[in-house]
């Protein structure tokens, strides 16, 4: 007698197979899917702003006819927008982080608060935008200005930036810590001389990450009021300005209106997404090139 | 390490400071040229500076951005006048709260809101603008409905008329026409295109339930236009330019179906019943604080609204009713 059926275990084997390799497929497609998804709106994008993206465009003012129509003031409220929220999440965002990580007790509070940040960064956008409107632009009465859009777009991005920060902080191994207090140093000075040059990579990383997403988003400035027609380019922190997203925003739903506003929607996009690219780009470059294994 | 550190922010403060370096670059560069175009364009009326906050109906918005941005280029390149359109009902939450300098209106102003606005010490007067025709519009392969009469028009649209549930078919209304639902499109309550229909076409009855009711125009032309039983209402100008996707209803007021078009939605023409006057609220005490307000005030109703009316889907006011609204902004200090 045999001990093996061949023809038992290649009827088996074969089915093993097959779903060995439908599976495959199946996560192959999957993986693919999103892919395929982006490649259309790629296209789509791409092939509406072809003609539309020139130096006219990129440096003209805002006009209500799709031919004069530019992207100045949206590049510079954008600008201006990033050099608020910079800053002040870096402040903000590296202050929490080296409280939590390196004076906070953990305890309830200490607990507690982490929490929060991190439920805050669950958040939908467009609360965050309620938020600004109540506090920055009616209570503080600063308008839909450049300081009320930055400081609403800081305490979305916040989050990302405190989680960042802590990360970066919490990877410096504790040797070099313990060195530094060995050398009788005191806290500040081991957080300024040691910590800080040793975690500013990821810090950097989380901030920049943190500002692509700030001047991608577009409910809050919706929520703040920018208007649909703005064509002065902001000069300061307390003019009313546009910004990409929100040419976007208003461009599209204007097609009603002049058919080539969609061309210039699409155009802006485009330059959004170069912007984004940039900016991700030198978050990776950042990390890469500063990161340092202790 | 202390040094790569610093160096690390120093760059990243350096990235900050050219960003903003830059802008105050080019701004220093904008406003020299503004004063260079001052200059040579305008030899009697003083340059004014400042903004001008416009907010409300999304139907006056074409004509309010356009007169607004020939007032900037043309007459004074220093004031920035901002358009939005929330919508006449919510444009006028921010004129109540001191927000904006004008507040567009597809529909005359409320009792309400005028209490509210003396309650925040705001005077303010109404200004017709333009003519605008409500447009009855439908999917361009619905070869039926091409005319309704007026009171067909009030009929469909009000609840209850032709089954409980508001599910009315087209062959509920003329026998000939096929059996299928009707689709119902209409602005929200922020619009005042929503109050006016409500108002004036159906006579303060209820909607239908079953109606579709959207935020953004751009948002009903495409529902439309996508769908072969729907119907829909929204102002001339959002029919204009979008011919192509859409039908618009002729509506029989008693005498044969008219057409809506720039010439009938006049004030005499036949459209006259579905037509209705545009409004802007002027706040008089922004106009008497800034000139900037009153001028751009003067500017509409002394060349812009006239004329860049018919462009933008509106049928101009009479010349006499112009002026006579021009001298009524002069006489405001």
């Amino acid at each position: 007698m045999e001990y093996i059926d061949i023809d038992r275990v290649k009827k088996r084997m074969d089915k093993r197979l097959f779903i060995n390799k439908m599976v495959k497929g199946i996560f192959f497609a999957s993986a693919m899917f999103g892919l395929v998804v982006l490649a259309i709106l790629l296209y789509r994008v791409i092939a509406d702003s072809i003609g539309w993206i020139s130096m006219d465009f990129l440096t003209g003012l805002l006009s209500t006819s799709a031919e004069r129509a530019g992207i100045r003031g949206a590049i510079i409220g954008t600008l201006w927008l990033m050099a608020i929220v910079g800053p002040v999440t870096m402040i903000l965002g590296v202050g929490t982080a080296i409280y939590l990580e390196e004076y906070a007790k953990k305890g309830k509070i200490h607990s507690i608060i982490q929490t929060n940040i991190a439920n805050l960064a669950g958040v939908p956008s467009i609360v965050f935008g309620i938020l600004g409107l109540t506090i920055f632009v009616r209570l503080f009465g600063l308008g839909a200005s450049v300081i009320a859009g930055g400081l609403t777009m800081s305490l979305l991005v916040l989050p990302i930036v405190v989680v960042a920060a802590q990360e970066a902080i919490r990877s410096v191994p504790s040797h070099l810590r313990e060195a530094s207090y060995g050398m009788g140093a005191t806290k500040w000075q081991t957080i300024k001389n040691v910590i800080l040059p040793a975690s500013i990579a990821g810090i950097l990383t989380g901030v920049i990450l943190a500002l692509s997403r700030a001047i991608g988003e577009t409910a809050p400035l919706v929520v703040i009021g920018i208007p649909a027609l703005l064509i002065p380019v902001p000069t300061n922190v307390t003019d009313n300005f546009t910004a990409l997203p929100m040419q976007i925003y208003y461009w599209t739903l204007d097609a009603v209106l002049v058919a080539e506003y969609a061309n210039l929607a699409a155009a802006t996009i485009v330059v959004l997404l170069i912007v984004l690219f940039i900016l991700n780009s030198a978050a990776i470059l950042i990390r890469n090139k500063f990161s340092k294994r202790y | 390490m202390k040094k790569f550190g610093l160096s690390v922010i120093a760059a990243g403060l350096a990235v900050v400071a050219a960003a903003c370096g830059g802008e105050e670059g080019n701004a220093g560069q904008e406003s020299n040229g503004n004063g260079g175009d001052e200059n040579t364009s305008e030899e009697q009326t003083e340059d004014l500076s400042g903004t001008v906050a416009i907010d409300g109906s999304g139907t006056v918005y074409p004509l309010m951005s356009r007169i607004a941005e020939e007032f900037m280029i043309e007459e004074q390149p220093g004031v920035s006048v901002e358009v939005s359109r929330a919508g006449t009902t919510a444009g006028m939450q921010r004129f109540v709260n001191g927000e904006t300098d004008l507040s567009n209106a597809s529909r005359e102003i409320r009792d309400s809101e005028i209490e509210e606005l003396e309650a925040n010490g705001i005077e303010t007067r109404e200004f017709k603008v333009a003519l605008d025709g409500l447009t009855i519009v439908t999917h361009p392969e619905n070869d039926w409905a091409t005319d309704l009469t007026q009171e067909e028009v009030q009929n469909m649209f009000v609840t209850g008329n032709y089954a409980d549930d508001d599910v009315v078919m087209w062959s509920d209304i003329r026998d000939e026409w096929p059996e299928e639902e009707i689709n119902f499109y209409g602005p929200n309550e922020n619009h005042g295109t929503y109050e006016f229909f409500v108002d004036e076409i159906i006579e303060e009855q209820d909607l239908v339930d079953t109606i579709n009711l959207q935020q953004e125009y751009s948002t009903l032309v495409s529902l439309i236009s996508e769908d072969e039983n729907g119907i829909g209402f929204f102002g001339f100008g959002y029919y204009v330019n979008n011919q192509d996707q859409l039908n618009a209803v002729s509506i029989d007021f008693g005498d044969g179906p008219v057409e809506p078009s720039l010439d009938t939605i006049d004030e005499e023409g036949d459209y006259a019943p579905f037509t209705r006057p545009v409004f802007t609220n002027i706040s008089l005490n922004s106009a008497k604080e800034k000139p900037e307000v009153k001028a751009f005030a003067e500017y509409v109703f002394e060349y812009a609204a006239g004329e860049f009316a018919g462009e933008t889907g509106f049928a101009p006011l009479p010349e006499e009713e112009l002026e006579q609204q021009l001298e009524e902004i002069r006489a405001i200090d």
